[in-house]
């Protein structure tokens, strides 16, 4: 047990007003990312912003649930999603033209404060996107996020996404979970 | 009872009369967009071709202890790799002889034995069968368990760490097969004392794209880098001189073996592929002179193990505030259709390297390449979009054209082996890669040089 997962939490109950303020968050973060306002979403994201996908194996139980948190999909930091959020603004980001058209879906969000103040929420995600002459891609899995209080706002500052993918059906993550 | 593939002696042409050996002219720099979508023509290439080369299986490093496992595909066959007591990588056939079920179900494992899960069969590491589920109800003379072992993988070898494995007991063995392109692997995979080793577990996805199409792009296309990447050069990521990756060589190690090698900026950083000071003097040790002066001299090498383990040795940065990075990356482009593709990426880390660096070198990579990169994402979208279009009956009426550089002779002072070509913009490597395409499915023994 590492000492983060031994830190007290407590619980913050379905409906308490800091969990309404949490989900709305979530909500209007998957709006910014469906409606492509990438400027917008990237100010969501703290400073000191870890943003990772680890890889997945298909492994008994007795090995765990397959995730390699040495390698991934995604390790990125605040500097390197914004060359991501750049890219997406040149002319020549041919994987998003067209742009991909995304439905960022967030339910079975849990939120608990640590003892820091931070909130931990997990929560399940459906992403789907449609472009081009490709079939429909849909991603499922959940997203462990950490959100920190600065001043009114809340920003991200650990999201760790665990695909239940361990094969892709999808040419590319050209997109933003 | 044999694994072997049937000798070869299939037809040379098409159901409609279309010969084999029209599909890919080198002289004229034709290729014909049919080697990309047709059905019949996946057929044949899987049978002469997948059914017979050196194919890539894993790294060693994956199965570090005994009893590990791996679960793999040759040649559209399920097949795992186990390492054994005396420590020896084996690779059967994934299916037991009583009905063909499945034996390992996980991606990887650790295993005392294989036990079949649907009536209990077991088999040692070694392949034997041990036991079957209520033996006293076998007469001995239907039961023979020396003739039931597990059906091993009919080549099974190594080269730096790298498993191969083919179906064919007629191919050269495997120093053979890969031929000259050794000296080139070994300025990745034997340049330091440790050799290399994976980090963590591949990443893996389908596509909708032949084969061909990421493998084309990986014998040593320089010259995409500048429209389909256009983007992270908007970035300033890369040089702008849009001619920055043509300062190299082309090299055509034979067998269908290709690389580029191309010199970084000129700032001692980039020497030796940009790997941290502190290995060269390992590099020193392990490679030979001529070995030794084109690592030093070169920052970048993409190139292909015939017909489809790619490797990709670059130098770049992740994000504006990233310094350049260099990181070793080995692709595995397995068929699985006449339009898919199931794409296996590992990055490779010298073992002696540091944590920083290995951190430095994973952060670059997947920052850069995978389905995510800022590069690949647009290099995926290309191969898929060249897949479609080339499925069209209108279109495949008219060839595709490589014709880049042809005109320039060998550098006979380029000090590797094989054909070495100036100036790493060309095309000779992929009509190369084709060019021995067409021999496998053309030739009995496509490994014999004239």
């Amino acid at each position: 047990m590492s000492a983060a997962s031994k830190a007290i939490t407590v619980a913050v109950p379905a409906g308490a007003p800091e969990y309404c303020e949490v989900v709305d968050w979530l909500y209007r973060e998957a709006r910014l990312l469906d409606q492509g306002e990438f400027d917008s979403w990237l100010a969501l994201m703290a400073l000191e912003i870890i943003y990772t996908m680890p890889t997945r194996s298909a492994v008994n139980p007795k090995d765990g649930r397959g995730f390699d948190h040495d390698f991934g999909l995604f390790a990125e930091n605040h500097a390197s999603l914004s060359a991501r959020v750049a890219r997406l603004k040149t002319d020549q980001a041919w994987a998003e033209q067209p742009r991909s058209r995304t439905r960022h879906f967030v339910s079975n969000v849990i939120v608990e404060r640590e003892s820091n103040d931070d909130l931990k929420v997990t929560a399940a995600f459906m992403l789907s996107r449609l472009r081009s002459n490709r079939p429909l891609d849909i991603f499922t899995g959940e997203r462990q996020d950490t959100l920190r209080r600065d001043g009114k706002l809340l920003k991200l500052v650990r999201r760790l996404i665990l695909l239940d993918q361990t094969v892709l059906e999808s040419h590319n993550l050209s997109i933003f979970f | 009872m044999s694994t072997d593939t049937a000798a070869f002696s299939g037809p040379t042409r098409l159901q409609d009369n279309t010969d084999l050996l029209e599909l890919v002219n080198e002289s004229m720099a034709h290729v014909s967009r049919r080697v990309y979508v047709d059905p019949e023509l996946y057929q044949i290439e899987q049978e002469r071709l997948f059914r017979r080369a050196w194919l890539f299986l894993a790294h060693e490093t994956e199965l570090p202890n005994k009893g590990d496992y791996v679960t793999r595909n040759l040649a559209g066959e399920s097949v795992v790799l186990v390492r054994g007591d005396d420590g020896v990588v084996r690779g059967f056939l994934n299916s037991c002889r009583h009905r063909g079920m499945k034996l390992c179900r996980a991606d990887n494992g650790t295993i005392p034995f294989f036990r079949c899960s649907y009536h209990g069969w077991t088999y040692s590491r070694t392949g034997a069968l041990r036991a079957v589920f209520a033996k006293d109800l076998y007469q001995d003379s239907n039961l023979r368990k020396e003739e039931l072992g597990l059906i091993p993988i009919t080549r099974l070898d190594s080269y730096k760490g790298l498993i191969f494995g083919s179906w064919s007991s007629e191919v050269p063995p495997l120093p053979d097969y890969l031929g000259k392109m050794r000296f080139y692997l070994d300025l990745f995979l034997g340049r330091t004392d440790g050799g290399t080793e994976i980090v963590g577990t591949p990443q893996i996805w389908n596509i909708e794209a032949n084969w061909k199409f990421p493998t084309d792009n990986f014998t040593g296309d320089n010259f995409h880098l500048y429209s389909t990447h256009g983007s992270v050069v908007e970035l300033g990521l890369v040089p702008p001189d849009p001619m920055s990756l043509s300062y190299g060589h082309l090299i055509r190690a034979e067998g269908g073996h290709v690389l580029h090698v191309v010199p970084g900026a000129p700032d001692p950083a980039y020497e030796f592929f940009g790997l941290p000071k502190q290995l060269v003097p390992q590099l020193e040790r392990n490679l030979n002179p001529a070995q030794l002066g084109l690592a030093k001299k070169y920052a970048f090498s993409v190139g292909t193990v015939f017909p489809n383990l790619s490797f990709l040795q670059v130098m770049i940065q992740g994000d504006a505030s990233s310094p350049p990075t260099p990181f070793l990356s080995f692709r595995f482009w397995e068929p699985t259709g006449p339009t898919s593709t199931r794409i296996w990426s590992y990055l490779f880390i010298d073992k002696e390297a540091s944590p920083e660096y290995r951190k430095a070198s994973y952060e670059t990579y997947v920052r850069t390449f995978g389905p995510s990169g800022i590069f690949e994402q647009d290099d995926l979208e290309n191969w898929e979009e060249c897949s479609r279009v080339n499925k069209g009956q209108i279109a495949q009426r008219y060839g595709l054209h490589h014709g880049m550089g042809l005109h320039l002779q060998p550098d006979p002072d380029f000090p590797g082996p094989g054909d070495a070509w100036p100036g790493s913009y060309g095309e000779r490597t992929q009509l190369a890669f084709y060019g021995e395409w067409q021999r496998w499915l053309t030739q009995a023994k496509p490994w014999v040089r004239p």
